[in-house]
């Protein structure tokens, strides 16, 4: 490689490293805003004067959104919520998957587009169907009612599917000739096989979940089965808004997930290196 | 042990009908090897015996009993397959152990069963390890322990040993046949290497555009051919078909004119074939022979195989080239120079315009 060549390569890693820092820096603004609202005192939020960091600076936001007791039970809520969609959504998705991928049954083509022609609906449009049908089941201010709407996930299906289709079909012939039937199959050898992207889409799928705001807006009128998402909503007094607090609940709420991401972050990018076929 | 006994088996794809009635009667204990080109049936007709593709007309006996839509892990068989497919994210042990676990067979017993096959194959230290931290010629056995564990009465071989270099596949094939000796189960075997189905099989069946082209010992096969196609498929290099034309009978013998227009002498019943009606004459590599009189022929290539030496030439109204075996050591020609070719008229073959083999005259038969 000639000196020039080497200099330019250097100059365009230059240029990258500098670009990723502006985006990580765009990124990461907003959160740390956040971090810095949330440990001002109330009255400072509403400065007319601009502070990039706290004149004063206490932690009197995160004592008062502990102290006022609901956010420990929104967390519960959007924990079990957010963990039952993730646990239905990969057994409904991981089946359907397994089955558009491998099992050989009249219709699959057909049942298989219609599946993932609901990609092409967007789930503003069912609100108020699924509303009413929940009503009827008698399923409003319910975990299953907030659940269920959201366990249905083409993208998922689609993923898994383009995924099994890879793993070569000895794996389930040896096992069906070893006596497996095909959720045994499914369980004992393509989920193991799959072990990486079926952390990535658990992960994604967990994280969609707890961020969710529609839906259990739209579900949800009691305090008490609120989730995060809708919780932080109720962070103002008579007052207003109180902007510290919001970001302090904000944070907190954020917190378990931003943890889970970073335990399972190895697994989650293999997972979709995976996925793309790129590892 | 088990019989397995097929009764015109077809097999179709939509209108696509790939098994074309297929009968054949495999004995108990028997070594039985399915050969033939890429995309002739046979893996397809392995799988249907496994229970891993539908029947669609036919029946399978297995040991008497209709088995057509019995469950593959009811039908007491065990397949090894191309791919070995053992299980990545399982040790040795677990993979040879799982259709037992399946089956719900106590902890100790699958210990034991795993313990003493692993033993026999000589694995027993790899029992710890997965399947990627094996060679080839390890997984190969892995495969061979998970089928045998099971104590099948019948096992099915999808080309096991395409995956193995030349040297692990000639040791691997000897070891088949010590197992089957060991075993004397009934065994199925598919391949499309004639080396291994000569040196395996008892019986061999060749297979060509979803039927049964010929039945028989790898010797039946191979010194009476039914037809071109089995002619040509076994023996290596394949056997010289020359285009001939019948030119009368001479005593036990049959004249034909070869296309230079020299005559030679088969021992071929031609039946009520009229003279000039046009014959394909096939005669093996070895059984050609550079002499100082017969037909002529120009050398195009030699090639040393160490024991022995190939000489193609080029002849005359022959399309490609025909190969002679001769022994190395003795005087090879050049290529381009011009040899004579002969043969015994005992150990050439004659065949109709259909491709069907002439029988062989009686004398000849007889010493056969």
């Amino acid at each position: 490689m000639s000196t020039a060549n080497i200099k330019s390569n250097a100059g365009w890693t230059a240029l990258g490293a500098a670009c990723a820092i502006v985006l990580a820096v765009l990124w990461a603004a907003p959160l740390l805003w956040a971090l810095s609202t949330a440990l001002r005192p109330e009255l400072e939020t509403v400065s007319a004067e601009f502070h990039w960091l706290p004149q004063t600076w206490t932690l009197d936001a995160f004592r008062k959104t502990l102290a006022a007791g609901n956010l420990l039970r929104w967390l519960f809520n959007s924990a079990l919520v957010a963990l039952g969609v993730t646990v239905v959504t990969m057994a409904i998705s991981l089946m359907a998957a397994y089955a558009f991928s491998q099992l050989r049954f009249r219709g699959k083509g057909i049942l298989f587009a219609l599946a993932m022609l609901a990609f092409l609906v967007p789930f503003e449009a069912l609100l108020v169907p699924l509303f009413r049908t929940m009503n009827q089941l008698g399923m409003i201010n319910s975990y299953a009612g907030i659940v269920l709407p959201q366990v249905v996930s083409p993208v998922v299906i689609y993923v898994f599917k383009g995924f099994f289709d890879e793993i070569p079909a000895d794996f389930r012939e040896a096992a069906v000739m070893d006596g497996a039937g095909p959720l045994r199959v499914l369980w004992s050898v393509y989920l193991p096989i799959s072990g990486n992207i079926v952390w990535a889409m658990a992960i994604v799928t967990f994280i969609a979940a707890w961020n969710n705001f529609l839906w259990p807006f739209i579900i949800v009128t009691s305090t008490d089965m609120m989730t995060i998402p809708l919780g932080l909503t109720q962070t103002y007094d008579a007052f207003g808004v109180r902007y510290a607090q919001l970001m302090a609940a904000a944070l907190l709420g954020a917190f378990p997930v931003a943890l889970a991401y970073i335990l399972f972050q190895k697994k989650v990018t293999q997972g979709f290196l995976a996925a793309s076929g790129l590892k | 042990m088990a019989s397995v006994r097929l009764r015109g088996i077809e097999k179709r794809y939509g209108d696509n009908l790939v098994i074309k009635g297929v009968d054949l009667d495999i004995e108990d204990g028997q070594f039985v090897v399915f050969v033939g080109p890429s995309g002739c049936g046979k893996s397809t007709l392995l799988r249907m015996i496994a229970g891993l593709e539908d029947i669609s007309g036919g029946t399978l006996e297995l040991n008497g009993k209709v088995c057509n839509d019995v469950a593959p892990a009811r039908r007491g068989i065990a397949m090894v397959f191309q791919s070995y497919a053992l299980y990545p994210h399982m040790t040795v042990a677990e993979n040879m152990g799982f259709a037992l676990k399946l089956a719900k067979v106590p902890k100790a017993d699958i210990e034991e069963r795993v313990r003493r096959a692993a033993a026999a194959l000589q694995i027993e230290h790899l029992l710890e390890r997965k399947p990627k931290a094996l060679s080839g010629g390890q997984r190969q056995r892995v495969a061979i322990g998970r089928a045998i564990v099971r104590k099948p009465e019948v096992f099915l071989f999808d080309e096991p040993l395409s995956n193995l270099d030349a040297a692990l596949r000639a040791q691997t094939r000897v070891e088949l046949a010590h197992l089957h000796r060991e075993l004397g189960s009934t065994m199925v075997y598919v391949t499309h290497d004639q080396v291994e189905a000569m040196t395996l099989g008892q019986k061999i069946v060749v297979f060509n555009g979803g039927r049964i082209e010929q039945v028989g010992t790898p010797l039946e096969l191979y010194e009476r051919p039914a037809n071109l196609f089995v002619a040509g498929f076994l023996g290596s290099p394949r056997m010289n078909v020359i285009p001939v034309s019948l030119a009368g009978e001479e005593g036990d013998a049959t004249m034909v004119r070869l296309p230079d227009g020299s005559m030679a002498a088969v021992s071929a019943e031609v039946g009520r074939l009229a003279p000039g009606a046009a014959l394909s004459l096939g005669v093996r590599p070895e059984h050609l022979r550079l002499a100082s009189t017969g037909f002529g022929a120009t050398v195009g290539l030699v090639e040393y195989l160490g024991d022995v030496t190939l000489v193609h030439v080029q002849v005359q109204g022959v399309d490609g080239m025909l190969a002679v075996k001769v022994h190395t050591g003795g005087p090879a020609p050049a290529t381009g120079s011009r040899v004579a070719l002969a043969f015994d008229a005992q150990q050439a073959y004659l065949f109709d315009e259909g491709g069907a083999a002439l029988p062989a005259a009686r004398a000849h038969a007889a010493a056969l």
